[in-house]
């Protein structure tokens, strides 16, 4: 209760300066944490973020708040195991409460083929120390009872991936959080500055160009999720991505009575109820890719008729609103992280569906290559020379199935 | 029953009463009667608490756009009272109050906890420590959070509807321009439809007097007799892409796809912020002016209004009419009395701005300022009329856009998009508002669903959440059930203000108005939600003799009948019948095709001899394995090509692309429904055929890998002596038609070997044991041949290029990392599918199928190992999601006849 009586202000705002040490481009969870742990880590304070709108208005403000680490691949999982490991702790680490609540998440398998997929899953996972194990029906039932595991439903339900750490967060808590330390560290955050080229001298990145004015800067970071193939661009860096929307919807608030979070692949719905008794849901990216924020009808069609196959009692809950945000997908359905072929310009890119569960370890991760110029081991796979050199990450069997 | 005298322009019907029960108490309302108007004649005034402080909260809008009035109907967990006609025999309840309604124990510790106990963003800053207790914490926010209760027995019903709909003119919004577009679309001969959410057509004209509701009734006449389909009451849910509308009308959904979208959507009248403005008796004007001139009742004894504009007068002319004392329109504009007052005697308090109103569970009384000078005014009614804004939703989702025009205080459209119209008042009107009222004790409520106040929004900017986005998802102003339809401005105005800047500035601006329009159910987007699922000539046939039917890709397909190691004996042993009619069936045909399928596929095809099959893969760019299946030659210019079950869609698709990209000289036919197969497999598969057909199946005849046209039980089949199962085997394809008959037949003649028919389980164990690689599940996306075991089908020396013949050169030169090879179990246990190939303890490699084969006696299965295990007789180490650790070594020839003996026998 005393933190309520100290006022303060959680994050200033300054004068454009013309040069920093670091600049990271995109104001969202990614970015904050990058800019938080150059600070706090790295000592590195002259630090400034741009955001082109409010902070935290990207893909870090849209998507659905899941937290988990129970990838297929040993590197995809070590890499989420790693960032839930910091989500823990991160609402004492920045004192701000971003409610992350470890309730548990189910993987529904509808086919004998997922099933085995969701062996897999365990089997990686287990070897690896993170909790998760195939449960069946039964149990299924007793972990979750608004669940109709009958084989009244047109898919029923076979087993389950269930992960007892999955949970959920507040995520523009997250971004707060971060921003709020960030600027307590002295990190500048600037937002309505929209970058509009980025200078490049003998092949070295040497600032950005912004509405606001130029600024140059030792290091570049580009955290711009929907907008990374641009920004890239304004470097002369190509990134293999294709951005699509990704929708998402919540309920009114109703009592709450949904403990765990629920995924479908092959329904292609995930549902989870948050605190505040809203349901908050999802579905796949689209197939077609664009960067048009408007959301479709059918969207909300399809997920309502797949929901109440699995949750009868949704039946009379009523969607309150629809939103989209926009995804970077790579080949690989794996993140690009790193150095690129600009000296002093490093990108965090391709975040697909699976970003904001990684924020953390990224902002961490980045910082450390930021600050020092070495990659992290964690994060050497996800380099962007991957796509030359055919050493891709296999992560579709668990990322293509958003969450 | 307390109603007013009977004029034109009331919904109630007198002479019908309909009986319901609000909270367990019967309630006798008239039939037109909203479950809103029904409990306010009937004296109910608390009809909900709010979602946080649970404060008690009475009707305020009475059109739909706030949350005071949701209740519980016959459990629907949250129903507008004010938008639901009363049925007979109705159950109502209040949601969110416990014990009661009267006193609740939420509302009373909130009242009890210190000022700052709950201020916005409480949670963000406290329950963090220690660590451990955070689940305790949240146990409680969890047991104070959600409104209504949903029914967790609650099962799906399916009496909702989908129609669709095509009109040339869709018109949202029955008020007077909206009736009068339509009228007009619809005398120019366009069909034209009109969508009315309210009880009544008319908008404005359906509640504010009676030469207005005359005006209403003659222009809805008019546009009856003009042809207008309309729709009321029904809501449209938002506008998408392509002029879709969907439109709700009880339990319907109309899709509606219109040329032409006429957007009338009008306005909302807007609250006052001032303390104490939630209390149960402070109202909109247009709220109780639907109570007076719709349900005729008379909302108080005496009544004060708080106005910024003439919508308030007009209120209270309409409330000294009924009956009400009105003891003073509180205006905030300068001048003189309106004449309009004066007639009535009604004091007119000009320049005086509202501070606080009072009262106990109800308003009593309302204190109004002007300058220095307070005075407070004793009444049981406090009309608010605030403004209006424009419902520019709709706009915004058509892909249109608003800003905020400060220098008119109204939000007006910059742009409309093609196909879309605005009619009406699109700007809203222009007031001046206060941002809020400063000097009242007691909170001030901007957002009245989230039960955020002026001190919440300003704490938030000064904390540093400058900007409507931010403050708006720290305090959740904007962002309950009414999605800003009673808050966006007022709560734009507060931030404008505390930030010291025009509300159109960028920082405060204009929030995303996201569909849909209404919380809408799931039952009813949902429909009766029909899943396709595609059955083959025979499913009926399996069904009824007890197969086990599960889904494969979209498909539906017998798992087994009931004995899958007899179904697997009794192939191995004699004969087995198997439908694979979900087999992918393209017909490539055209003085190309043979070009065409070098180009698609790794292996040659320009070289194959008619009447003979290939098995064939086919690759990515990237060199990894989309799908397989078999190609016979039908002619010189005609192939008949098999992919997997669930590839069939792709591979068309694969295919045509690619065909129109070379620009070839062939065609693509995708038959795959209209072609049944079946799979006779078995030592006896020869005799048994032979009794169906007069095609000569000798070996010599008809060798392995042979094609041939024939006809069977009078059937005309494409047979193909090809086999997964590594027994003798035919595959016959015949007209879907025929298929049932063709099994049918084919089960007879193999009455005399005790034929049986398998399914997809027994068919695995089959294949595994001929090592036979299933794409999908063996392979994955990033599985290319050469590490698959499949470098024999990949011909690096062919003269044409082939699709992905750069990547798998590319990984030809740089070796094989890993390697899909067999394995059998060292101890007779079976690793699990997708258990893993362990070195000390790390994950190298995985299991993609494991079975027991009864005919050998041993484990065997398919996984992929490092490359540097992959040798013959190497011992790896499972390690089996029961924990279990299991030795097993690499196998690379097939388990079962690994010389194809009987393949070829």
């Amino acid at each position: 209760m005393i933190g309520l009586l100290r006022k303060h202000r959680f994050f200033r705002s300054h004068p454009l300066r013309a040069s920093y040490d670091a600049v990271v481009i995109g104001g969202g969870a990614h970015g904050m944490a990058t800019a938080y742990y150059l600070a706090k880590d790295h000592g590195m304070k002259n630090v400034a973020v741009v955001e082109q709108s409010y902070i935290g208005a990207g893909a870090s403000g849209r998507n659905t708040t899941i937290i988990r680490s129970n990838y297929l691949t040993p590197e995809g999982t070590r890499f989420y195991e790693a960032s839930v490991q910091l989500y823990k702790t991160l609402s004492q680490d920045l004192n701000f409460n971003m409610l992350f609540s470890q309730h548990g998440h189910l993987t529904l398998a509808h086919s004998d083929r997922s099933v085995n997929t969701m062996m897999e899953r365990a089997e990686v996972n287990r070897l690896l120390g993170v909790d998760s194990r195939v449960i069946f029906p039964d149990e299924i039932k007793e972990l979750e009872p608004m669940l109709d595991v009958s084989d009244h439903p047109t898919f029923p339900i076979l087993a389950a991936l269930y992960h007892p750490p999955g949970g959920i967060i507040r995520h523009d808590a997250v971004v707060w959080g971060y921003a709020k330390e960030a600027d307590r560290l002295g990190v500048e955050i600037h937002p309505y500055t929209q970058v509009t080229g980025i200078t490049r001298q003998n092949g070295r990145v040497t600032g950005i160009e912004t509405n606001r004015g130029r600024i140059s800067a030792g290091t570049v970071i580009s955290c711009t999720s929907g907008w990374s193939t641009l920004v890239g661009r304004l470097a002369g860096i190509e990134v293999p991505i294709t951005t699509h929307i990704l929708q998402a919807c919540v309920t009114e608030p109703v009592k709450p009575l949904l403990r765990k979070i629920i995924v479908s692949g092959t329904l292609h719905i995930y549902i989870s109820q948050s605190d505040r008794g809203e349901f908050v849901m999802g579905s796949e990216i689209e197939p077609y890719s664009g960067y048009s924020n408007r959301g479709t009808f059918r969207f909300i069609e399809d997920l309502a008729m797949h929901m109440v196959e699995l949750l009868p009692m949704l039946g009379r809950a009523r969607i309150l609103r629809q939103w989209t945000g926009l995804c970077d997908v790579s080949p690989d359905y794996a993140p690009i992280m790193g150095l690129t072929e600009a000296d002093g310009f490093l990108i965090d890119a391709g975040w697909g569906t699976y970003g904001f569960k990684a924020s953390p370890i990224v902002g961490k991760t980045m910082a450390e290559l930021g600050a020092t110029g070495r990659t992290p081991d964690l994060i050497a796979p996800f380099r962007l020379s991957r796509f030359y050199e055919n050493e891709l990450v296999s992560e579709r069997g668990a990322a293509a199935v958003s969450h | 029953m307390n109603r007013l005298a009977e004029r034109r322009g009331e919904l109630i019907d007198r002479g019908r009463t309909v009986t319901f029960t609000w909270r367990g108490k019967t309630v006798e309302g008239l039939a037109g009667d909203s479950v809103a108007s029904a409990l306010y004649a009937d004296g109910v005034r608390v009809f909900s608490r709010s979602f946080k402080y649970h404060r008690p909260r009475g009707l305020l809008c009475c059109s739909g756009q706030c949350p005071n009035c949701l209740v519980q109907v016959d459990g629907d967990p949250a129903v507008r009272a004010c938008m639901t006609p009363i049925e007979e025999g109705m159950r109502v309840e209040h949601i969110n109050a416990w014990p009661s309604l009267e006193r609740d124990a939420l509302h009373a510790l909130a009242s009890a906890t210190p000022a700052f106990g709950m201020q916005v963003g409480f949670y963000y800053k406290t329950f963090m420590r220690p660590r451990w207790a955070w689940k305790y914490y949240e146990k409680f926010l969890r047991s104070a959070a959600g409104l209504g209760k949903l029914d967790p027995q609650h099962r799906r019903d399916r009496r909702y509807e989908k129609v669709h709909r095509h009109v040339d003119v869709l018109v949202i919004g029955g008020g007077e321009s909206g009736l009068e577009a339509a009228i007009a679309a619809a005398r120019e001969g366009r069909d034209t439809a009109l969508v009315e959410e309210g009880l009544a057509l008319g908008g404005r004209l359906a509640f504010t007097g009676v030469d207005a509701a005359a005006r209403a009734a003659e222009l809805a006449a008019a546009a009856r007799e003009a042809g207008v389909e309309i729709l009321q009451p029904a809501w449209a849910g938002g506008v998408y892409e392509g002029n879709l509308v969907p439109v709700y009308q009880g339990d319907t959904m109309f899709r509606f796809r219109a040329g032409e979208i006429v957007l009338a959507t009008g306005l909302i009248e807007q609250p006052l912020v001032f303390a104490g403005n939630d209390l149960p008796g402070v109202m909109l004007a247009s709220g109780v002016r639907r109570l007076v001139n719709q349900f005729r009742i008379a909302t108080g004894d005496e009544a004060v209004v708080l106005t910024v504009d003439d919508l308030g007068i007009e209120a209270a002319c309409d409330l000294a009419e009924a009956g009400v004392t009105v003891s003073a329109v509180v205006d905030t504009r300068e001048g003189e009395t309106d004449e309009r007052l004066g007639v009535c005697g009604i004091e007119h308090l000009r320049g005086f701005r509202p501070v606080e109103a009072r009262g106990r569970g109800h308003v009593s009384s309302v204190v109004v300022a002007r300058g220095g000078e307070r005075r407070s005014l004793s009444t049981d009614l406090v009309v608010m009329s605030g403004g209006t804004v424009a419902q520019f939703g709709a706009l915004v989702q058509a892909g249109g856009s608003v800003h905020y025009d400060a220098a008119r205080r109204v939000y007006v459209p910059d742009h409309v998009p093609a196909g879309v119209r605005v009619a009406g008042e699109p700007a809203g009107t222009a007031a001046e508002v206060p941002a809020c009222a400063d000097g009242g004790r007691g909170k001030q409520f901007v957002c009245y669903c989230e039960d955020v106040t002026t001190k919440d929004v300003n704490l938030s900017v000064k904390e540093g959440f400058a900007s409507l986005e931010l403050s708006k998802r720290y305090t959740t102003v904007t962002m309950g059930p009414c999605q800003g339809k009673m808050c966006h401005r007022n709560s734009g105005l507060v931030i404008a203000r505390e930030l010291g800047v025009d509300p159109d500035e960028q920082r405060v601006g204009v929030t995303t108005a996201r569909p849909p329009h209404n919380p809408t159910s799931f039952s009813l987007l949902a429909g009766r939600g029909y899943e396709p699922v595609k059955r083959t000539s025979v499913h009926h046939w399996h069904a009824d003799r007890g197969g086990k039917m599960l889904w494969a890709g979209d498909w539906k397909r017998p798992y087994d009948y009931g004995a899958p190691d007899d179904e697997t004996a009794a192939v191995h042993e004699s004969l087995g019948l198997i439908d694979v009619s979900t087999l992918g069936k393209l017909i490539v045909r055209g003085p190309d095709a043979a070009a065409f399928l070098e180009r698609v596929y790794p292996n040659r095809y320009g070289d194959m001899k008619l009447a003979r099959v290939r098995y064939g893969i086919v690759c990515g760019d990237d060199g990894s394995i989309l799908d397989d299946g078999t190609v016979a030659r039908l002619s010189e210019t005609e192939f008949y090509v098999t992919t997997t079950s669930s590839g069939a869609g792709g591979m068309e698709q694969w295919f045509t692309w690619w065909n129109a990209v070379w620009g070839m000289d062939c065609q693509i036919v995708n038959v795959t429904s209209a072609i049944a197969a079946f799979n006779l497999a078995g030592p006896n598969a020869r005799t048994a055929l032979a009794g169906l057909t007069d095609f000569d199946l000798e070996n010599e005849a008809f060798p392995y890998l042979g094609a041939g046209h024939a006809e069977v039980a009078g059937v005309p089949c494409l047979l193909l002596r090809i086999g997964f199962v590594g027994e003798l085997g035919y595959e016959i394809h015949c007209p879907a038609a025929a298929g049932e008959h063709l099994w049918e037949a084919l089960m007879a003649a193999g009455e005399g070997f005790s034929v049986k028919p398998f399914g997809l389980e027994p068919q695995r164990v089959l294949r595994l044991e001929k090592m036979h690689v299933i794409v999908g599940q063996d392979t994955n996306a990033e599985s290319q041949p050469l590490e698959a075991g499949m470098p024999w089908i990949v011909k690096l020396d062919k003269e044409n290029d082939w699709i992905g013949r750069y990547s798998i050169e590319w990984y030809q030169n740089r070796g094989n990392r890993t390697s899909l090879v067999g394995f059998e179990g060292g101890n007779g246990a079976v690793p699990k599918e997708g258990a893993q190939v362990v070195v000390n303890g790390e994950p190298v490699g995985r299991v993609t199928s494991s079975r027991f084969s009864r005919r050998l006696g041993k484990a065997i299965g398919i996984a992929w190992v490092p490359a540097d295990l992959s040798a013959e007789g190497t011992p790896i180490t499972l390690s089996d999601p029961s924990g279990a650790t299991i030795p097993a070594s690499v196998t690379l020839r097939a388990f079962y006849d690994p010389d194809q003996e009987r393949l070829r026998s």
